[in-house]
């Protein structure tokens, strides 16, 4: 297991994964595993497919209540506290922390009721804060120039590019602290990947991102800190350039030099 | 490298009252849903002691057994005896068209104008209305044919009512069956045919007994259709004929008939004991086409595989 | 009725002839393949694939064939009002004046008894079903579910008359105790019964509808912070609104077409309802009442088959609908 303590890697964490164990039925897929995600950085989760890099995030905010006879223990905490305490409620708990899923998922309904779901379902029912936070939100995925002129038409006519970068302002419209992303970019093309990337750059200024991508290339373009993953472990946790140049573990030289994957 | 400010820590994990109220609204139409779902068990609960509480004095070995008479006391025997000849009657026509025609649409037939055509037919033949298809066959098999009210024309326009059906059935059973088997067959040498009559219809054999069974119930008590062409009475002198060729009052028939049109004094006692008896059909094909599914399935995978 | 009528119609009888015996030698012939392919050498396959593809082919086309001869007939003898009686078919529909005796076909009060107990079906059945449904789909945990299913399973299976029989002897006496209805017998009496017929069609399309929806949007529902029940409202019934229309209009073509169910409880009086407890007739009612009764070739017979011939094009055009609906779900 890897040393998580201050000394190794000096985080100010947002997000805080202590022992941390997920079970489907009897199958466990991840294995005590403890990360530290910093505040206003990008943390990105790198390993095999299979290896739970995905089930880790989903753990994050409590996707895991909608699988029937997935079960996890141990603690992750939000500044400081569980998200997984007895009064802790899934509902704010994913309000303030957002996801981006691997394919886009646009309701099938205009781009501005897209975006201005998660306000409503919060409460919002002022048209004008409404009209704005849908604004600001497009702005802020670097989708407004391309789809003002068209909010009332479906969000099924955007390319998959611009579905995704919808779905990452649907999420920003509530306003969360933190966005959880699971493999955001792997059904896109490389241009649309890109901007992407180029979002996940501007977009940590503001919140903390987690990120899982099968690429390294991109978690090396993108992200502050990168978790290892191998078999439901964290095998390695570290700045994203020492995992990348100075990796302390076997494994996780292999899988970056390319020996696995 | 970490930043210094995020936002306040003093943010709660636990509800605030704007969630509260969204977490009671869930709670309750959740709850609401489950009291429609209760209602559906609860009504066909009540439906069913309600029809034994009003049938059960009815039955007796003298009342299923013995002719309908004219004055009190008659019995269903005859009616029994006709839903089943010509239940069994409509299985011999329907059967193997719709398998064939399922089998046909399932395996052999391309996607393309002609199979576009049968699926549109078969979809359009199942809305036709049951008492529209009656009058169909009053059209066809008893003033065309001459034939008059007979068990046959009765089987035949159930076989055009039902047949949609069962080529749905059939092409479900079908489709259930994985590719992997065909090309199996296929890969072993075996021609198309050998391979569904050895391979594909072994495995769905299972399926497709459910769905004819349960098929078999619906055309048990089947009314509209038959009023016009089976016809509203039993031989008197014959009652039990196995000649297709004579009029052939069912069960279903003799319940609506005995109410709506008829003179006999114990109609209620007639009536409840005629739902009843529909009922227990009813559950039985429905329990029989369970089991017999399940059966055959496990056979016929069994020693195939 | 039962006097069998002379026929001038030599085509029609010859062409019905060609189906019967397309039935017998498709059922003789399936059989003899069955037996022989199964005994089979292996000389014989090849020829015995090209029987066994034409006489499956065979059973295909007697699909068609039923459909296309049953609509020709209707449409021929359900003609005869207007063709040969020179009936105005503006009357047949619009009017009310309904004495076949003296040559008046007017069905309006007919055509005003399906649309009212079958609008009343859908207003009551609809929306239950559609509940129900969403609950199988997204609530039911697995042993409810195993319990629901198999009861609406056995709902589908009461036969028509039996459900009549239900209404007769528990819901119009309540209605009648209960109710301004003198007797019990009327609208709401028919209507409530349908509305319980169509329910199966109902939930299980509409539940069909619900699952075939991806689990990306519930997930992207509730990973914004919804609670369920603002995902179903908000995602999922918007989403499935081609799958539960598609569960609408078959409930509908369920409950248009019934007929001993209705005439059982419906009153059967000829005239407009005059009130949602009042007894009136519907399409179906009528043919089963006054069918028996008319004699072969009279007006009344020609007319009752109009009516036949109005059903039949209602379920085709609620069939089209369908696909429709279905084509809308991109």
């Amino acid at each position: 297991m890897i040393d998580v303590s201050p000394g190794s890697v000096d985080i100010r964490e947002k997000l805080n994964a202590i022992h941390l164990n997920v079970f489907y039925g009897s199958f466990q897929a991840i294995k005590d595993a403890s990360l530290k995600m910093a505040a206003k950085t990008v943390t990105a989760l790198i390993g095999p497919s299979g290896c739970g890099k995905s089930t880790f995030l989903r753990a994050l905010n409590r996707m895991h209540d909608l699988t029937p006879g997935a079960r996890v223990e141990g603690e992750v905490t939000l500044d400081g506290q569980d998200i997984y305490a007895p009064d802790a409620d899934p509902v704010v708990i994913r309000h303030r922390i957002g996801m981006v899923f691997q394919r886009p998922n646009p309701f099938p309904k205009t781009i501005y009721e897209n975006v201005a779901y998660g306000p409503k379902i919060h409460g919002e029912r002022d048209k004008a804060t409404l009209d704005a936070t849908v604004e600001r939100s497009l702005r802020q995925a670097a989708l407004w120039d391309e789809v003002k002129d068209r909010l009332n038409r479906s969000a099924l006519d955007l390319s998959g590019g611009q579905q995704q970068r919808m779905c990452i302002a649907r999420v920003l419209a509530v306003e969360p602290e933190v966005i959880l992303m699971d493999e955001p970019a792997s059904a896109l093309d490389p241009i649309a990947t890109s901007k992407i990337e180029d979002l996940i750059g501007e977009l940590k200024k503001e919140f903390s991102v987690v990120i899982v991508t099968h690429s390294m290339q991109q978690a090396a373009r993108i992200s502050e800190y990168t978790a290892f993953f191998h078999l439901g472990e964290i095998i390695e946790f570290g700045t994203t350039t020492n995992i990348f140049t100075r990796p302390r573990e076997k494994k996780t030289e292999d899988y970056i030099t390319g020996r696995f994957g | 490298m970490a930043s210094a400010a995020s936002s306040a820590p003093s943010r709660r994990l636990s509800s605030n009252s704007g969630v509260r109220l969204r977490r009671l609204i869930d709670a309750l139409a959740t709850g609401v849903l489950w009291i429609m779902a209760a209602s559906i068990i609860c009504l066909l609960a009540t439906f069913i002691m309600y029809l034994f509480y009003l049938g059960f004095h009815s039955l007796s070995w003298q009342f299923l057994t013995s002719a309908p008479t004219q004055s009190a006391g008659g019995g269903i025997g005859p009616e029994i005896y006709n839903s089943f000849y010509i239940l069994v009657l409509t299985l011999i026509f329907t059967v193997p068209i719709s398998l064939g025609a399922g089998i046909y649409l399932q395996e052999y037939a391309r996607p393309g104008l002609f199979r576009s055509v049968v699926q549109f037919s078969a979809e359009s033949l199942a809305t036709v209305p049951s008492i529209v298809m009656g009058l169909f066959g009053l059209l066809i098999f008893v003033f065309y044919f001459h034939w008059g009210f007979t068990a046959l024309g009765g089987a035949l326009t159930l076989t055009l009512l039902n047949l949609p059906a069962l080529v749905r059935v059939t092409q479900e059973a079908l489709a259930s069956v994985p590719d992997s088997l065909r090309e199996a067959s296929i890969g072993l040498g075996a021609t198309k045919w050998q391979t569904i009559m050895r391979t594909v219809l072994p495995s769905a054999i299972g399926r497709l007994t459910t769905g004819i069974v349960l098929i078999a119930g619906r055309i048990f008590g089947e009314t509209a259709a038959l009023i016009f062409t089976a016809g509203l009475s039993v031989s008197a002198n014959h009652p039990y004929e196995l000649n297709p060729f004579r009029s052939a009052e069912t069960l279903a028939i003799h319940l609506w008939y005995t109410h709506s049109e008829s003179v006999i004094p114990d109609v209620d006692r007639v009536g409840n004991g005629s739902a009843l008896v529909l009922l227990i059909m009813v559950l039985a094909f429905n329990i029989a086409a369970r089991l017999a599914g399940s059966a055959l399935t496990k056979r016929f995978t069994g020693r195939s595989s | 009725m039962s006097d069998v009528p002379k026929t001038d119609n030599r085509s029609h009888r010859q062409g019905i002839g060609e189906a019967t015996q397309v039935v017998a030698s498709l059922w003789f012939s399936v059989g003899k393949e069955t037996l022989s392919v199964i005994s089979l050498q292996a000389a014989k396959s090849h020829r015995n694939e090209r029987i066994a593809v034409n006489v499956l082919r065979g059973a295909a086309v007697f699909v068609i064939f039923a459909i296309a001869v049953l609509i020709v007939y209707l449409a021929f003898e359900g003609t005869k009002t207007f063709s040969v009686d020179k009936f105005p078919v503006w009357k047949f529909l619009f009017s009310s004046d309904y004495d076949p005796g003296n040559n008046l076909g007017g069905s309006a009060v007919f055509i005003t008894g399906t649309l009212l107990v079958t609008g009343f079906a859908i207003v009551v059945g609809g929306p239950f079903g559609i509940a129900v449904g969403v609950f199988l789909s997204e609530v039911a945990p697995a042993r409810m579910a195993q319990i629901l299913k198999p009861a609406i399973e056995l709902l589908v299976g009461i036969p028509s008359v039996v459900y009549g029989w239900l209404g007769l002897t528990l819901l119009v006496p309540f209605l009648r105790t209960h109710t301004s209805s003198p007797s019990g017998f009327g609208l709401a009496a028919a209507g409530i019964v349908l509305s319980i017929m169509i329910l199966p069609t109902v939930i299980s399309l509409s539940e069909d509808a619900f699952r075939s929806l991806p689990v990306s949007l519930r997930e992207g529902s509730m990973a914004l912070g919804s609670t369920r029940w603002q995902m179903i409202t908000g995602v999922l019934l918007p989403s499935a609104s081609s799958g539960l229309t598609v569960a609408l209009i078959l409930g509908i073509a369920r409950a248009i077409g019934e007929a001993l169910a209705v005439q059982m409880v419906i009153g059967n009086s000829s005239q407009f309802p005059r009130g949602i407890f009042a007894p009136t007739a519907s399409l179906t009612t009528e043919i089963v009442i006054d069918m028996g009764g008319a004699p072969q070739g009279s007006f009344q017979e020609h007319v009752l088959f109009s009516m036949a011939l109005l059903l039949l094009l209602i379920a085709m055009a609620l069939i089209l609908l369908v696909r429709f609906a279905l084509r809308g779900r991109g």
